[in-house]
């Protein structure tokens, strides 16, 4: 009881020697951006991709010279990958009020938790949450920075209508706020092509088996499979039960299918399938050159975590140019007249909602590698 | 074509790998009435042992199988001494909370160590599998039904018939009574560990061809196992094979002819039933404690 | 003064300091931003944690769906507010009982059964509610959340909404405090720690269980209704396993056995993730290995910790008390029966450990049970007592038949009894173990002081009233025996039941046993003894039945069953006449 007590005490005072280290403030003035990212927790790994890929901004930024004649510096904040967590991070760094930005989550359940504070913070906020309803509720400070849902989807109908000339779908996606929303945009972007999907079928994140799904989608004798399937172990189960049940149609899903990781749980069970990618280090000059940079720094390659912080950087620092100024109404003001700004992610036209990317990658998994096929833009 | 025939070899397939995990866990029940809540972990931690041994070091399937349930019999003797042991003469309430700080401090040592990217494993038998009739048999989920039934088997021999079983069920009834007659308590309560500790390693291993490996298979599978445990009956062992093929079964139909998305809530409503309705379980006996 | 107008003043005081530092507190604290939200926070999980230190620590159940709870809370004034148009209050109000009824009915399903259960389908709910907020979008929103949810009028401003949730909290605390030192609690501390001598001591186990449950649920639902107010945004991972474990954690940090240990352990998890920044990805892992830890060597908390070095238990007062009533009585033995046997049985599976045995107990007497080891004595006592169902026969109080009633209504009824190897309630005082014996239903005091002085006085009686403040547990084994018989002498009864009084005491422990008998016997009070030493018996006995394999041998008084030939057979171990 003794040691336990001492053990306590000389914990709290080492912990107070830390914080008090990580308070220090920086003397020389820079402009300040905000950075949330999940430091802690289960996917602590794509908050590290994540704050490498917006220094990447920076450095970018600073070498030039900076905006205005002053450095970017971003403060980091950790939103323990929940959304208490993500509320807390978000009002620690408006509470700072030496902010002009705040690049936050990838995650569409945090951007909806910290939205109506971000209305009362008044800071331009970018995010990847790729929620398509996010950019609906008038919120004037968000700006995302990858392509919604309503987009894959409608790139994902395109492309298996039009250019597959499918006209029998089977969707499959998760409960999760990713997969309905998904699949919401799916088949609202399917019915404007005048098509009803023949089967619709949900699934719980992480599942032990999926032959009653596999089957129902055998039975309604699709000639198409569409997915908005969040967890890669059910993309990898969903492709070899597919396998072993014989169901063949081509596969048009989104990002998840064609992730590393997926294709390494999956094999061959996955070959030609085509996917969603909002980033691809193909796509475009912007996203080669980042994807070489980030490899050259990091020694791995680039992909969505790390492209829109990159993105986000790249965008305020032109709308501080812009507007002369660290305003963040003059900074908004500029960002909904930036005009054709190319980024990694794609060709940046912000509209009144937040809303900048209208298209999408599409690329096929052949042999266990991912090929660029084409990019799919839509006007509004 | 009807579905079912397909969907009830599914579901049993399913049970069985619940079943197996739970044979462990009724083991620690009766031999030291504790109830480990870890025991979804010992799965996870089995299959990364595995990825480390087979995938990592490249050793032989067999060599890393067999490495593989060793390391993890030691590991149930080191998760005994830290998680029961100091607390074996506590509330039994102590030994459940302190096995589930146990297991998220698994999860997550594990998580820190190889990321949230799930791996691959192998299978017992390189072919996928092969059709009989309207059946699909994977080749997995066939390997995962024998074992299965052998080892059910074996430990049901060794509990009811040999003096082992005997002792090992005197320890569970009375500590203090058994080490006063000449029987290794200690001894018995660890190797108890270990033998949990390696069968639910044996299942994780067994499983994580179908289910790839990562952190998410402890909640997965340890759930349901305990589930699987109460609705056979708290300690019983053929309660425990039929509690985890029931649930198998049903959350199968249930998915697909129900609904997908509440496919684990079946499993939990069975549960809440048979608590109502035979709260000892389906092979329970009541047991009351004297006064 | 009094003891329950000392406590009443002692909370009074505590209230209002804590109102007052509540007050400052939202006043001092901004009205928006970070660490008003860190507040909010923590003043809502603390009001869920109560409800787990009230379930855990005080009745001693294991339950893991408190974020369910919280959910079910936050959800009914998310929805109500916004889909319903309900007024916040009103919605928060709903919450509160729904969740407790919700808990309620859990608790009916698995709380008759023993710990691991209640673990088990909380478990189960838990994942259940997560389900059905994630999948049931048409009424739940799914996965998107609920946003915009209003605070009430009047409390729109962030210091007015935590002066608000402050104020829950205080009441929450100081409801949990009244709470311990009631009857209620104190019966929740018995289940806690011994449920079988808690039942024979007139608690109603299942019942005290499924009111701490439902309580602990009804909190964490109130937790939940101002979380929502909190923070205008829910959505269902907020409410799933792990955060039921963050609770869990918690709970256990601070210490289960206090309110305050639940608002320390809050204050704590909510701060030291951001201390623990550095941890990184290990930071959950240090969480697991930090519960064990706990564990093992803070069982307490840090509460328990913090309350040992600066509270210490004052020694009661020494005030001369009102002796024991029963004690004042004079009686002799009469012809009435107050306890009969008839035709009682129990088989376990094959054995028959009672076999069809009656006895009749005459009103005032000393009535011995007796016979060689596995005999059926204690199985006896557990009949008649009501831990064991009768497999056949009748067990009748005063004429009346109590076979089929629980152990704690048959106390009620007046039968109080101790047990062969000691229990009783190691967390409580020496005074609350003999309280828990007097505040029995059906006994004839009135009120806390009543109580209380009652208790003293079976103290005095068995002549413990100068250990009364201590710990049970500090106490030596033949004293702890004493604090039985003075818990059972508290209640009044109108028959002590006695198992093995005697048994691992010394020889002069078992003198003084046997003149403790001695002073009891002869004031109208009805005794029947299970003892081995046949000294003891003899002095103290007026009739003797004695029991051999679970059948009668002898019921007669003292001199002529010692020299009954059967009873002779079976204490000497000769071959038993097989007559069935």
């Amino acid at each position: 009881m003794r040691f336990s007590s001492r053990f306590v005490l000389a914990l709290v005072s080492a912990l107070g020697i830390l914080a008090g280290f990580s308070t220090a403030a920086s003397a020389q003035e820079t402009i300040k951006v905000g950075l949330i990212v999940p430091m802690t927790g289960p996917i602590a790994e794509i908050g590290l991709l994540q704050t490498e890929g917006a220094k990447l901004g920076v450095e970018k930024i600073n070498a030039a010279g900076g905006v205005l004649g002053k450095k970017l510096e971003l403060v980091t904040e950790d939103d323990q990958a929940t959304n208490p967590g993500m509320v807390l991070a978000f009002s620690k760094l408006i509470n700072r009020g030496d902010l002009v930005a705040v690049v936050a989550s990838l995650r569409s359940t945090q951007m909806n938790a910290i939205s109506e504070d971000s209305k009362k913070a008044g800071l331009p906020v970018f995010f990847g949450g790729t929620d398509p309803t996010l950019t609906t509720t008038g919120n004037p400070w968000f700006f995302r920075a990858r392509p919604s849902d309503a987009y894959s989807a409608k790139v994902i109908a395109d492309y298996g209508v039009n250019v597959l000339k499918k006209k029998k779908w089977a969707i499959v996606h998760s409960t999760d706020a990713f997969g309905t929303n998904g699949s919401k945009a799916l088949i609202a972007a399917l019915k404007e092509l005048g098509v009803e999907p023949v089967v619709v079928q949900s699934i719980n994140n992480g599942q032990t088996d999926l032959t009653p799904v596999v089957l129902a989608v055998r039975q309604s004798g699709a000639d198409i499979i569409s997915s908005y399937v969040a967890y890669e172990t059910d993309v990898g189960l969903l492709a070899r039960q597919f396998k072993q049940f014989g169901v063949t149609a081509p596969w048009v899903g989104s990002p998840s299918v064609s992730t590393t990781t997926a294709r390494n749980l999956a094999g061959p069970a996955l070959y030609d399938t085509y996917s969603v990618a909002d980033f691809a280090a193909e796509a475009n000059p912007e996203a080669k050159s980042f994807s070489e940079e980030f490899n050259k720094k990091l020694g791995r390659l680039a992909d969505y975590t790390s492209g829109w912080p990159y993105d986000s950087v790249m965008l305020l620092a032109a709308a501080i140019k812009a507007a002369n100024s660290t305003a963040p109404d003059k900074i908004r003001a500029a960002l909904l007249a930036l005009k054709d700004f190319r980024g990694t992610e794609g060709v940046y036209n912000y509209d009144k909602n937040g809303e900048g990317l209208r298209g999408y990658n599409i690329v096929q998994n052949k042999e266990g590698k991912i090929v660029f096929n084409r990019t799919i833009t839509f006007d509004k | 074509m009807s579905m079912l025939p397909q969907l009830l070899f599914t579901g049993i397939c399913i049970g069985s790998i619940y079943a197996l995990v739970s044979l462990g866990f009724v083991l620690l029940i009766r031999a030291a009435n504790i109830v480990n809540f870890a025991q979804g972990q010992f799965s996870m931690l089995g299959a990364y042992f595995m990825v480390i041994l087979f995938a990592s070091l490249g050793l032989n399937y067999g060599l890393s199988l067999f490495l593989a349930v060793v390391l993890m019999a030691v590991f149930g003797v080191l998760f005994a001494c830290v998680s029961y042991w100091p607390l074996r003469d506590r509330n039994p309430i102590a030994v459940i909370i302190s096995t589930i700080g146990a297991g998220i401090l698994l999860d997550n040592t594990v998580l820190a160590a190889y990321g949230p990217s799930p791996q691959v494993l192998r299978g017992l038998f390189e072919g996928e599998g092969f059709l009989v009739g309207p059946i699909y048999m994977d080749s997995q989920y066939l390997s995962i039904i024998v074992v299965t039934a052998v080892l059910v088997s074996l430990q049901y021999l060794v509990f009811e018939k040999t003096t082992i079983g005997k002792k090992i069920q005197a320890t569970s009834q009375d500590r203090e009574m058994a080490a006063i007659l000449g029987i290794p308590t200690a001894l018995i309560v660890m190797g108890i560990f270990a033998y949990s500790a390696a069968l639910g390693g044996l299942a994780g291993i067994l499983i994580a061809p179908i289910l790839y490996v990562s952190v998410g298979i402890s909640a997965l599978i340890g759930v349901k196992a305990f589930a699987a445990n109460i609705i056979g009956g708290f300690g019983s062992i053929p309660g425990a094979i039929f509690g985890g093929l029931i649930i198998g079964i049903v959350e199968t139909l249930g998915a697909a002819y129900i609904s997908v998305p509440y496919r684990d809530a079946f499993a939990f409503i069975i549960l809440i039933i048979v608590l109502l309705v035979r709260p000892q379980g389906l092979f329970g006996e009541r047991i009351s404690e004297k006064a | 003064m009094s003891t329950a107008a000392a406590f009443r003043q002692k909370t009074i005081t505590y209230g209002l300091i804590g109102f007052a530092a509540v007050m400052a507190i939202a006043f001092i604290a901004p009205s928006e931003g970070y660490y008003l939200n860190i507040l909010m926070h923590a003043a809502n999980y603390a009001i869920a944690v109560v409800g787990l230190v009230i379930v855990l620590g005080y009745c001693g159940q294991f339950a893991l769906c408190q974020a369910a709870f919280l959910g079910i809370g936050a959800y009914c004034v998310g929805l109500g507010t916004g889909d319903y148009g309900i007024p916040f209050f009103v919605a928060l109000f709903l919450g509160v009982v729904i969740t407790g009824l919700v808990g309620i009915f859990l608790g009916l399903t698995t709380l008759n059964l023993n710990g691991h259960y209640l673990g088990m389908v909380t478990i189960a709910f838990q994942m259940i509610v997560t389900m059905v907020l994630t999948n049931w979008a048409g009424f739940t929103h799914g996965p998107d959340g609920i946003t915009k949810i209003p605070r009430p009028a009047g409390f729109g401003g962030g210091s007015t909404y935590l002066g608000l949730c402050l104020v829950c909290l205080v009441a929450v605390l100081v409801f949990a405090y009244v709470l311990k030192a009631s009857r209620l609690g104190r019966a929740m501390q018995a289940v806690r720690d011994n449920e079988i001598a808690a039942s024979t001591c007139g608690v109603d186990v299942f019942f005290t269980k499924t009111v701490a449950f439902g309580i602990c649920a009804a909190l964490a639902g109130l937790g939940g209704g101002l979380f929502a107010g909190a923070f205008n945004y829910i959505s269902p991972d907020q409410f799933s396993f792990g955060e039921s474990v963050v609770l869990l954690t918690m709970a256990l940090l601070g210490g289960v056995e206090s309110a305050f240990g639940a608002l320390i352990g809050t204050v704590l998890l909510v701060v030291l993730p951001e201390w623990l920044r550095f941890l990184r990805q290990i930071y959950l892992a240090v969480y697991g290995g930090a519960v064990i830890a706990i564990m093992i060597f803070m069982p307490r908390g840090v509460w328990g910790l913090v309350s040992k070095y600066l509270f210490k238990t004052a020694p009661i007062g020494s005030a001369p008390v009102k002796p024991l009533p029963l004690l004042s009585r004079s009686a002799t033995v009469s012809d009435e029966i107050v306890l009969e046997t008839i035709g009682l049985a129990k088989y376990f599976g094959g054995l028959k450990a009672v076999d069809g045995v009656d006895v009749k107990v005459r009103k005032g007497s000393v009535h011995a049970l007796i016979g060689p080891n596995g005999s059926g004595k204690t199985t006896m006592l557990n009949l008649i007592t009501g831990l064991y169902v009768a497999t056949a026969g009748t067990v009748k109080l005063s004429g009346q038949d109590i076979t089929a009633l629980k152990p704690h209504d048959r106390t009620r009824l007046g039968m109080c009894r101790t047990f062969q190897n000691i229990r009783v309630f190691r967390g409580l005082t020496v005074l609350e173990n003999v309280i828990i014996g007097a505040e029995r239903r059906g006994n004839d005091v009135e009120g806390i002081d009543d109580v209380t002085e009652r208790a003293l006085a079976a103290l005095d009686f068995v002549g413990l009233r100068d250990r009364a403040h201590l710990p049970v547990g500090d106490l030596p084994y033949g004293h702890q025996r004493y604090v039985e018989i003075a818990r059972a002498l508290a209640g009044s009864p109108e028959i002590l039941l006695l198992d093995e009084p005697a048994a691992g005491l010394n020889s002069t422990e078992k003198t003084e046993m046997a003149e403790l008998l001695q002073r009891l016997k002869g004031h109208g009070t009805t005794i029947f003894i299970i003892d081995h030493d046949m000294r003891l018996i003899e002095q103290v006995a007026d009739h003797i039945t004695v029991l051999n394999f679970g059948r009668r041998i002898a019921d007669d008084d003292p001199r002529s069953v010692f020299t009954h030939p059967e009873v002779i057979a079976a204490y000497l171990g000769e071959p038993r006449n097989e007559t069935a």
